[in-house]
């Protein structure tokens, strides 16, 4: 259950980064599309840390394990704070750093919950 | 031209420092907390990481230039002098840092940031904006 849903969770993680990448390339402010996108990502780790966190005892890196979640958590809204400001293309670059990092703090959950 | 320190590409960059100060902030926390006697140099220089970038973190947030120009030179020597002891001396860096190997493990961007960031600052400081 948890990696065929993290695996989607990537999925949309480097989707959004890619599409923020593309509208700071065309030098674009941020628009409802990358909101939406980034809630829709906060959502499915906020799901994902609830799935996760009862069953953290069973990873053998419990401390990192533990981090990644919170970690994947908290960085979405940093990003948007952050960004919002921000009414240029370095908005929309912000978010594709915060949605990038998400997407592979997500990975990196994804190795330690197959390890253990 | 109306460039601060943190619009502007500096908001990306600051993005950019944020998450190597929590990836690096947690990395440390965690080496100290379970296994600091292993390498106790290594995981003292990763908490000496996270602390610089914390320290950039912070100063490029809040346009503090000079500070975010000694910081970054700190961390432009930090990741040269570690990455350079731990491919000549791998003994004492058994276990990695986020600036071993040059920050391979992070695909390098530790050796690439600290650059980015003194180009950014110096275009800052020829501006007349620090």
């Amino acid at each position: 259950m948890f990696s065929a849903f993290s695996g989607w969770v990537i999925g949309a993680a480097l989707l959004l980064a890619v599409v923020s990448l593309v509208t700071a390339i065309r030098n674009r402010p941020m628009g409802v599309v990358i909101l939406a996108g980034l809630v829709l990502v906060e959502v499915a780790l906020v799901v994902q840390a609830v799935i996760a966190f009862p069953r953290a005892g069973e990873v053998t890196e419990q401390a990192t394990f533990v981090g990644y979640l919170l970690g994947t958590i908290v960085i979405p809204p940093a990003a948007l704070w952050w960004g919002r400001a921000e009414r240029t293309r370095w908005g929309p670059a912000v978010i594709a750093v915060g949605a990038f990092t998400a997407g592979v703090m997500t990975g990196r959950l994804l190795q330690l919950w197959n390890m253990a | 031209m109306n460039t601060r320190v943190n619009t502007g590409p500096g908001r990306l960059l600051v993005a950019v420092y944020g998450v190597f100060a929590l990836a690096a902030s947690a990395r440390a926390g965690v080496q100290i907390a379970s296994k600091f006697s292993e390498a106790p140099l290594a995981y003292t220089l990763s908490a000496f990481a996270a602390a610089v970038y914390i320290v950039l973190t912070v100063a490029l947030a809040r346009g503090n230039g000079r500070l975010a120009l000694a910081a970054c030179l700190i961390e432009l020597a930090g990741v040269l002098v570690v990455g350079t002891l731990s491919v000549v001396d791998s003994q004492a860096f058994p276990h990695a840092t986020v600036w071993s190997g040059y920050g391979s493990g992070y695909l390098f961007i530790p050796l690439v940031l600290p650059v980015v960031g003194l180009l950014w600052l110096f275009r800052n400081r020829r501006l007349g904006q620090v």
